[in-house]
């Protein structure tokens, strides 16, 4: 219903693709009407046919939340019974909160935890009894066995979530913008968090890094993918997982994706995002804040001496700016500079982001920057516009008007408001 | 863009630039018939949204009865759980985004009354429950479902169908536009989540959702403005996000936030009407993401609102919040 990049085709189809089409459609509602002849009433029960069912409909189509829904259950239920494992959220329209499902899925989990030591939950089969006997033969003391059982159940638990993760990662691959896939990811992280020991989990949680850091090389600006690393890297650093701040391993992240690629809006907007913080946990004096701007200017400013046509670069240095012309109630990286020192520096910007007109005329991200620091510094100054200003504004005006026209509306406002 | 001058304007257009209305209504009516083919049975998750997205386009194009109205609320209401949520079909799980777009349905149908009659439980109160029980009461947004995963679109719809349901006051109003705010960023736009980085649809949920709880005083407009006119690119039409490729949904996600905080003439309407036009299939009818590609409902709704934003001949004005038509949201709010 939202298709994207698909070519318009005339439509026609021979018979045979008319055929071939409706064969799969009749697979496709086939293996609907089953999984929804298993899971329509309230209490539907674990099966490895159900298991199964899923895996099949979701290949097919991993946008069928409602697969996923009742993959969630499936899963809870293969894992140690623990306090509260349903929905987060106890609103109640699903399944988990009727008494007909809990009693069905924890006597479906209790059956497993007894019954194996385990394998996937893919791969189990209906033959549950096969293990039984060895753990009642072996008589020990009773706390022995519990210990076992423990150890076993850790088992059970830690393969269930990890080859979870293993079966929907070749799936996030295929639809890397798939909103159901990454929740349903995120889903199963948390779990790891519920039902497996810290370090155990720690070690799921770094190893997903590194999936998002690969899924980030292949989609570089993949919106889920910068989503889903702020979200492991915030859980990877709480007291939840024993973890400390990564701010730094973060930041040296966006060093790394903005040199490879300087138009990466996304590396530099969570650059931004990461910065206050940066400084803060670094404990920065005054004249390291002060280093650390000048260094990240510079930085930028290297950038669009070779590429000023880059807009990643200019909303990257619109956002050092704003520390120095809109400060008052933000987190800046400078914040103690005095007026004179911030008139400074937007001076000194307009001065060297006017030399770049020497190389590149026809550019017109750099007359709107020049037009945007020179109204920051005439408001930093608590001042009007002067007669020079106010011709050099004139003049980048008309260039904007005959480089950019599709924004002519927006110049004229710009002349209307400084009365020019 | 206004009045006559525009008139002129576009009658110069040539033919295939001209909005192919019939086609794009038989293209909507066409939609529920098409069961001999796999993608109608692989997006039955997004059929209650395709509804909705197929009902705008129509009574944006001045034709509201192309579907029959009784047969439109009986599915609606066949999508209803007992919970009080909507799911896209029947036998689906319920939704936010499910829910929301059965109550913009049953408003743009003159249907609450029927909901009343024939809803789960409560009828309205039942349905504006089962959103107001998603809002995260410690930080005011949203979760989808039960499951918790949280958006701003989720906070937005919420926000947008209570409204309609006049049940605003079951949430935390407050708490939902601080959450909004601490999705900020420095370019003036928003993110999914506090942190996230602008994404023009992210900015329309919130930038809606604010208008809609009468705090668009929030807004850094001037910033805000200045990046949303930035995603207009050279063929006229606009992306999502810097460097990226321009995409019709685009022209209603920020040519809607554009309008909602006055800035709609920063941006070239001329040449947007024509990347739009363009990516029509003027003799099947429905609209592209962009010209030459495969036609799907939710771009003609999202193409046919932006032009209606635009003023566009003939096309019934929209409301830039709600995405519904101006006159839907006037009889339910007494605007």
């Amino acid at each position: 219903m939202s298709t994207h990049d698909v070519p318009r085709t005339s439509g026609h189809r021979t018979e045979e693709q008319q055929r071939q089409e409706l064969e799969k459609i009749k697979k496709y509602r086939e293996l609907e009407e089953q999984f929804y002849s298993q899971t329509s009433s309230s209490s539907f029960e674990y099966t490895p046919a159900l298991f199964q069912l899923t895996i099949k409909l979701l290949k097919l189509n991993p946008e069928y939340f409602t697969v996923w829904n009742v993959r969630r259950h499936l899963l809870i239920s293969s894992l140690s019974p623990k306090s509260s494992s349903g929905p987060s959220r106890s609103t109640g329209c699903s399944s988990s909160s009727s008494s007909g499902t809990t009693t069905a899925l924890s006597g479906a989990s209790s059956q497993s935890r007894s019954a194996e030591t385990l394998p996937s939950p893919e791969s189990r089969t209906a033959g549950r009894d096969g293990q039984n006997g060895t753990t009642r033969e072996g008589e020990g003391s009773k706390s022995k066995e519990a210990d076992k059982k423990n150890a076993a159940a850790a088992e059970n638990d830690a393969n269930a979530i990890q080859s979870e993760l293993a079966f929907i990662f070749p799936l996030l691959k295929d639809y890397p913008k798939c909103y159901w896939i990454w929740n349903y990811r995120r889903w199963i992280l948390e779990l790891a968090i519920k039902y497996l020991p810290v370090t155990t989990a720690r070690r799921v949680w770094e190893e997903e890094l590194g999936l998002d850091s690969m899924m980030l090389t292949r989609d570089r600006r993949n919106y889920h993918a910068w989503a889903y690393r702020r979200y492991l890297v915030a859980k990877l650093e709480s007291t939840e997982l024993g973890g400390k701040s990564m701010v730094e391993e973060e930041f040296g992240y966006t060093t790394r994706m903005t040199s490879a690629d300087l138009s990466n809006f996304s590396a530099w907007h969570n650059r931004s995002k990461l910065i206050p913080r940066l400084l803060d946990e670094r404990g920065a004096s005054d004249f390291e804040r002060r280093a650390f701007f000048d260094e990240e200017l510079g930085r930028v400013k290297e950038a669009l001496n070779v590429g000023p046509e880059d807009q990643s670069l200019w909303f990257y240095h619109q956002y050092l700016m704003s520390s120095i012309t809109d400060y008052v109630g933000r987190a800046t990286i400078v914040p103690n500079l005095d007026l004179e020192e911030r008139v400074t520096y937007v001076t000194t910007e307009i001065e060297e982001i006017e030399e770049l007109l020497e190389d590149f005329k026809d550019v017109k991200w750099i007359y709107e920057a020049l037009l945007e620091y020179t109204l920051s510094l005439q408001q930093l100054e608590e001042r009007e516009l002067d007669a020079a200003e106010k011709e050099r504004l004139g003049l980048w005006l008309g260039k904007l008007r005959e480089l950019d026209p599709l924004r002519n509306g927006r110049w004229d406002d710009v002349e209307v408001d400084c009365k020019l | 863009m206004s009045g006559s001058k525009e008139d002129n304007k576009l009658k110069q257009l040539p033919d295939e630039l001209q909005l192919a209305t019939a086609a794009h209504i038989k293209y909507v009516q066409s939609l529920d018939t098409r069961v001999t083919e796999l993608s109608y049975w692989m997006t039955e998750h997004l059929r209650l949204n395709g509804l909705y997205w197929g009902l705008v386009a129509l009574h944006l194009l001045g034709h509201p009865e192309a579907l029959p109205r009784d047969e439109t609320i009986k599915f609606v209401l066949s999508c209803q759980k007992d919970s009080g949520g909507f799911a896209p079909a029947p036998n689906h799980h319920a939704h936010m985004l499910y829910t929301v777009s059965a109550v913009q349905i049953l408003a743009m149908v003159d249907g609450f009354d029927e909901l009343e009659k024939h809803g789960k439980g409560n009828g309205k109160a039942t349905v504006a429950k089962y959103m107001a029980d998603l809002q995260n009461r410690e930080t005011g947004t949203f979760a989808g479902d039960e499951w918790g995963e949280e958006d701003t679109r989720f906070l937005y719809g919420a926000l947008n169908a209570l409204s309609l349901l006049g049940l605003l006051d079951l949430v935390d109003v407050d708490k939902a536009v601080d959450h909004v705010v601490a999705c900020t960023n420095f370019d003036g736009g928003y993110g999914a989540t506090p942190g996230a980085e602008s994404h023009a649809a992210q900015i329309w949920t919130c930038v809606a959702a604010l208008a809609i709880a009468g705090r668009d005083d929030l807004i850094d407009k001037e910033k805000l403005a200045r990046w949303l006119s930035e995603r207009q690119v050279a063929n006229g039409g606009f992306n999502g996000r810097p460097e990226k490729t321009a995409d019709v949904c685009y022209s209603w996600f920020v040519l809607a936030s554009l309008e909602i905080i006055g800035k709609r003439h920063w941006i070239d309407g001329d040449a947007l009407v024509k990347f739009i036009l363009s990516a029509q299939d003027p003799e099947k009818g429905g609209i592209s993401d962009r010209p030459g590609d495969m036609v799907d409902v939710w771009h003609t709704c999202f193409g046919i609102a932006g032009l209606s934003v635009l003023a566009y001949p003939g096309l019934e004005a929209v409301d830039p919040r709600y995405c519904m038509p101006k006159s839907t949201i006037e009889r339910i709010l007494g605007e």
